[in-house]
């Protein structure tokens, strides 16, 4: 199914009573969190709770996103943090405007080793039951019958203009969009698509149909534009997947491509480098 | 060529009342000399025909303009002499018709006074400023304008100054686009322009501000990045200052102002985006606003606006010690905060810059607060991530509407809080 998910009112905290490695089961994950750490309540409007609900916005999307519904955030009622961030919030479907209930969420960031990408569990009272499957089959079937491939570019263009029927192709990208961005969020991360350069739908056999996106992504903590492709699979049935996603370490602010640049995690680390916050 | 033919048909249409309905022109490729003999030969046919192009060389096209009664016999000729043709233009009326309709609509994109301007979409640089002239020309008695420096490219940095008289009156200072993604934040400073003639003497509270404050608005805080988001790169946030010894060129100008400069949440690479130039105040956009300042040296109210993600924040960014006036500024932000989300809904956070957003030293209200102005307020308008920098134009005006009634509450404020 397709939504695309943003995170509307963060509503309760749930405090998190110190954990005692006694007590605790194994499970999978658990081994990062130190015994015994205490649980500090987190302002709902400062950056940290701010940012663990974005990850869980993005991880929502990846789950539930479609190109016929997009999810937005408002607002953090009261956060928690161990090494996890507990949130509670309403959930929003951005292209209808429709409020969806009550969603409560786990976002665990991986401290230790910041390239982990954050786990989240997330369960929401009113299911992600947002309509689409009359709209999505209807897509499906006119790009399954087109006779030639679909492409288009610049969405939003620069007056924030899209054509409505690349909508639903924006919507795909933004929810694409979440799978990478989930990967590459931490606690000092706070990931949006900004862009979708162009995109094109390429060729297949099979009954997923495939896109070529080259997007980008803006980063708010460090403020950096942050260019990747992605090659992506849709069908009702099928979901959305990403296949392959290639990050363009060449800065998009630059002149010329960045000198000293090496490999892409040696850029992505000199792009975040002077941004480690205290 | 073309181009010529068609004025001359448009300058006779206007002026000779000649119509071209139904007429077309026909795009004629001769296959050898005698097809362009044959071709010479239509004159004599008497059927109206125009050359746009005379039959000359097998190689090159013969353009003919044929009027619509003669249409079923000319294309009878060329078939029956095998010749090949193309109907290039299927109607000259409705193509001198919409050029007419385009050289109107070229004129009228110009406004010719403030008030036929669009402050639903938006503009260029030199279409604002302009905007700016005009406005003016138009309240020589309430509006002046100063230009404070230039940017490094040369342009001018313009601030309107709207003043009912008095001498260095304690002033307001607002700006926007001093990050030049941020368009909505142009779109808007250029509403509130606007708005403020409008409202002088027609708005009880407005009017009140006035007669005992100035207020400052930079529009356009730093042109040449906002010239080049309109010709290279819709992303470029920063100056447009090259850096010595790097490819990489700009300096983010909310980390070059001298607060905690050079400290943590800004970069030392030339080529990051929140890149704190080498020294602070090494930016000519930036040193243009220190300098009108410390020369004036009465304002009592610094907002500094930016977009996306729905904030209202006071200093400090570079530190966690809490700003000495924190808890009056918290109680205006929350003020501000609820009249703004009382027009459209619209959900903001606020708080100080460093637990509500990110740290970032080297910023600019964090500079103006520790100068004296107390005051001193950043805005994130919309929206929060879903179209981020490229916000519908659609939402201008009610962003530029929601945001005015926060400013309001920030100056009834400061005006009724005299220090």
């Amino acid at each position: 199914a397709h939504t695309v998910l943003y995170i509307t009112g963060l509503q309760f905290v749930l405090k998190l009573t110190p954990h005692t490695p006694a007590a605790s089961p194994s499970v999978p994950g658990q081994e990062d969190i130190q015994a015994a750490m205490p649980v500090e309540e987190l302002d709902p409007s400062h950056y940290p709770a701010t940012r663990a609900a974005k990850v869980a916005e993005h991880f929502i999307n990846t789950r539930y996103g479609s190109p016929f519904a997009w999810f937005g955030s408002s607002g953090v009622k009261k956060a928690g943090l161990e090494v996890r961030a507990k949130l509670h919030f309403t959930l929003k479907e951005m292209t209808r405007n429709q409020d969806m209930g009550l969603c409560s969420a786990e976002v665990l960031f991986h401290r230790a080793d910041e390239r982990k990408p954050p786990q989240v569990q997330c369960t929401c009272s009113g299911a992600f039951q947002v309509n689409t499957s009359a709209e999505e089959e209807d897509l499906y079937q006119r790009l399954r019958n087109a006779t030639s491939l679909l492409s288009g570019s610049d969405i939003p263009n620069s007056v924030g203009h899209i054509d409505p029927e690349m909508a639903p192709f924006w919507h795909l990208g933004g929810v694409a969009s979440s799978f990478i961005m989930l990967r590459e969020s931490n606690e000092s991360t706070l990931l949006n698509m900004a862009h979708i350069d162009n995109f094109t739908q390429m060729e297949t056999k099979d009954a997923q149909l495939m896109f070529q996106y080259d997007i980008l992504l803006h980063d708010m903590v460090s403020q950096e534009i942050l260019k990747w492709k992605l090659l992506l699979s849709w069908s009702p049935d099928g979901g959305v997947k990403v296949l392959e996603a290639e990050w363009d370490p060449k800065c998009r602010s630059c002149e010329r491509a960045h000198l000293t640049v090496t490999t892409g995690i040696a850029a992505e680390q000199e792009m975040k480098g002077d941004n480690n916050n205290v | 060529m073309r181009a010529l033919l068609v004025f001359t048909a448009v300058f006779v249409a206007v002026f000779g009342q000649e119509t071209f309905e139904g007429h077309q022109v026909l795009r004629i490729t001769a296959k050898d000399d005698a097809q362009i003999t044959l071709l010479r030969g239509l004159p004599e046919l008497e059927l109206g025909i125009d050359f746009w192009m005379e039959p000359t060389h097998p190689s090159l096209p013969v353009d003919i303009r044929v009027p619509s009664q003669s249409l079923k016999e000319v294309k009878m000729f060329l078939e029956s002499n095998d010749i090949q043709y193309t109907v290039m233009i299927h109607d000259v009326q409705n193509l001198l018709d919409e050029e007419k309709r385009q050289m109107l609509k070229a004129r009228a994109v110009q406004p010719r006074n403030t008030d036929d301007f669009d402050f639903a979409n938006y503009h260029t640089l030199n279409e604002i400023y302009d905007f700016i002239d005009m406005l003016v020309v138009e309240n020589p008695h309430l509006v002046s304008k100063i230009v404070i420096g230039q940017s490094y490219e040369g342009r001018p940095l313009n601030v309107l100054k709207f003043s009912t008289g008095g001498s260095n009156r304690p002033g307001i200072w607002i700006d926007t686009g001093i990050h030049s993604r941020e368009w909505v934040t142009q779109a808007s400073g250029t509403w509130f322009a606007k708005k403020i003639v409008t409202d002088y003497g027609n708005d009880p509270a407005l009017t009140a501000i006035l007669d005992k404050m100035d207020i400052f608005l930079e529009i356009a805080t730093n042109p040449d990045g906002f010239a080049f988001t309109h010709s290279q790169n819709r992303m470029w946030r920063k100056t447009r200052k090259p850096n010595s010894g790097s490819s990489c060129v700009g300096v983010d100008p909310n980390r070059n102002w001298d607060a905690g400069f050079g400290g943590g949440g800004s970069s030392g690479n030339p080529c990051t985006e929140t890149y704190r130039g080498p020294k602070a105040h090494s930016e000519p956009e930036v040193k243009a606003i220190v300098d009108f300042v410390q020369a004036h040296g009465n304002l009592k109210a610094f907002v500094s606006i930016h977009s996306y993600s729905q904030m209202l924040l006071y200093p400090y960014g570079y530190t966690r010690t809490p700003a000495k006036d924190e808890r009056e500024l918290d109680e205006l932000a929350k003020k501000a905060v609820n009249d703004l989300t009382s027009l459209y809904g619209t959900r903001y956070k606020y708080g100080s810059i460093i637990t509500t957003i990110y740290q970032a030293s080297g910023g600019t209200i964090d500079w103006t607060y520790d100068q004296g102005i107390k005051y001193s307020y950043t805005f994130e308008l919309r929206d929060t991530g879903f179209y981020g920098f490229l916000l519908p134009a659609n939402q201008i005006l009610p962003t530029a509407k929601e945001t005015w009634l926060a400013l309001m509450a920030i100056m009834e404020h400061t005006n009724a809080n005299p220090y």
